[in-house]
């Protein structure tokens, strides 16, 4: 007992280390999936046939494959196809990224549908543009509507985060890992990591619900 | 608001490019498993460390060039070499004829027997322990878990394999009591028994095998570079020095 704790104490700079590395993962593929997904919903709701095509194309390849696949056929496959030389590190949060973007997008295509569809109306009325009027009148409450949704999202990408260890990045579940194999203490340091992990969530999520009540419009429905 | 959410973006994304530039200097990655010391390893400070680490450090310094080790799932670890991802393993990898179709091997330096391990109380032969329908733990895509398929299940052995992410792992496992032994390498089974109550049974049958430093099948001048290295390496005597420590 004394002797796993001499371990464990002995490895938590270590894992904390890794720890970072797996914030910078999840804030990098959470940031991309934003930005992508943002833009699919847009286009699944607004778009023509074809482009709504397309990206429920994109959703249904991103859904569909396992993250360990896509990890491999990116990192092996296709940069290194294209010549690209990208360290584990970026393709992990592309990856996860691309993933998470396609589950986002559908959290923010359904807070866009709930929101009135004479919105929409009301704003050409006032002269603005198509354009206009999604990104000033609909996505700024949209994206208040998704804020419970997204935090799902955050706790869900943060315990995929741990696979990027298939390439090679040292996330701090591989580290845990390393150190259980050199000392063969290995309970103890999976049930660090597993706790490392719900503290993760729990700020995570408890940031985003405090941003949620930041952000809420007064006297606005909720 | 948007205006917050931009610069969170930006800042990201400025991350990732950063560290997504590559050094420009010529350094060879060694790609190591981790997860199989006393070969290769992570030490306290989260440095790699190992025989082969070590090893090659020396070699590296000797012939001039300059190396860093990389840990690397042992699944991935082939296709990370072809990709061009890492350099060179020198990471405890037998000599086998499968993977000489992908790779070059430099001369072999260590030579290494499989054996099973089980827990300190156990007291059955080997022939008892592969029958019965017994449970036997072994690393995913080892020689050993190849060889155990073709060799002794095929021909009608009575026993099942568990494949494990490392050998570690299926030491802990039989500590458990959840297999009755694993097969391994005999130094990494050395080194469980320094640290766990298992004990080493004996060979099963598998001829013994050489390690050796893998390297891509176009990269020959490196490979002669790394087979000079080896061959004064083993000829110091800090190749002494270097078993004495890690004990394989």
């Amino acid at each position: 007992m004394i002797e796993s704790l001499t371990v464990l104490y002995g490895a938590l700079p270590y894992l904390f280390r890794g720890t970072l590395v797996t914030i910078a993962l999840v804030a990098g593929a959470m940031g991309l999936g934003l930005v992508v997904g943002v833009n699919l919903a847009v286009g699944q709701v607004y778009g023509n046939r074809w482009l709504r095509k397309a990206i429920g194309i994109y959703i249904w390849f991103f859904r569909g494959v396992p993250l360990l696949v896509l990890l491999f056929l990116f990192y092996f496959g296709l940069f290194s196809l294209l010549g690209i030389n990208l360290s584990a590190f970026t393709v992990a949060i592309i990856v996860l990224g691309l993933i998470t973007a396609a589950y986002q997008s559908q959290i923010f295509r359904g807070a866009i549908l709930s929101l009135p569809e004479g919105q929409l109306k009301a704003a050409r009325a006032l002269g603005m543009s198509d354009r206009k009027a999604i990104v000033l009148i609909i996505l700024p409450q949209a994206l208040r509507l998704s804020i419970p949704g997204w935090s799902n999202e955050y706790s869900i990408v943060l315990k995929d985060s741990a696979v990027a260890y298939a390439l090679g990045v040292m996330e701090m579940m591989a580290r845990a890992h390393f150190v259980a194999s050199r000392t063969y203490e290995h309970l103890p340091l999976y049930f660090s990591a597993g706790l490392i992990f719900l503290i993760l969530t729990y700020l995570g999520t408890k940031g985003l619900r405090v941003l949620e009540e930041k952000v809420r419009i007064p006297g606005y429905s909720r | 608001m948007g205006k917050r959410i931009l610069w969170v973006l930006i800042l990201l994304l400025s991350f990732t490019l950063v560290t997504g530039v590559q050094a420009a200097d010529k350094v060879y990655v060694n790609g190591i498993d981790a997860n199989f010391p006393p070969f290769a390893y992570v030490d306290k400070n989260g440095n790699p460390d190992g025989f082969d680490v070590k090893a090659l450090d020396w070699i590296a310094n000797e012939m001039g060039f300059k190396v860093t080790h990389k840990p690397m799932d042992w699944d991935g670890i082939i296709p990370s070499l072809m990709a061009k991802k890492i350099d060179i393993i020198a990471s405890g990898m037998s000599i086998t004829e499968k993977r000489a179709e992908q790779v070059n091997f430099s001369i072999p330096y260590w030579k290494i027997a499989q054996v099973l391990v089980a827990k300190n109380d156990c007291g059955l032969s080997v022939d008892q322990i592969l029958s019965n329908g017994n449970k036997i733990g072994v690393q995913r895509g080892t020689s050993e878990a190849k060889w155990m398929k073709d060799n002794l299940i095929k021909k009608g052995k009575d026993f099942s394999l568990v494949e494990y992410d490392s050998a570690p792992l299926s030491v802990e496992d039989v500590v458990n009591g959840r297999i009755v032994a694993a097969a391994m390498d005999d130094a990494p089974a050395k080194d469980a028994a320094r640290k766990k109550p298992v004990k080493i049974v004996g060979g099963f049958g598998m001829a013994s095998e050489d390690f050796g430093y893998a390297i891509r099948k176009e990269d020959t001048e490196l490979l002669s570079t790394i087979d000079e290295g080896l061959k004064r390496l083993m000829a110091s005597p800090y190749w002494e020095e270097l078993i004495e420590k890690y004990e394989p």
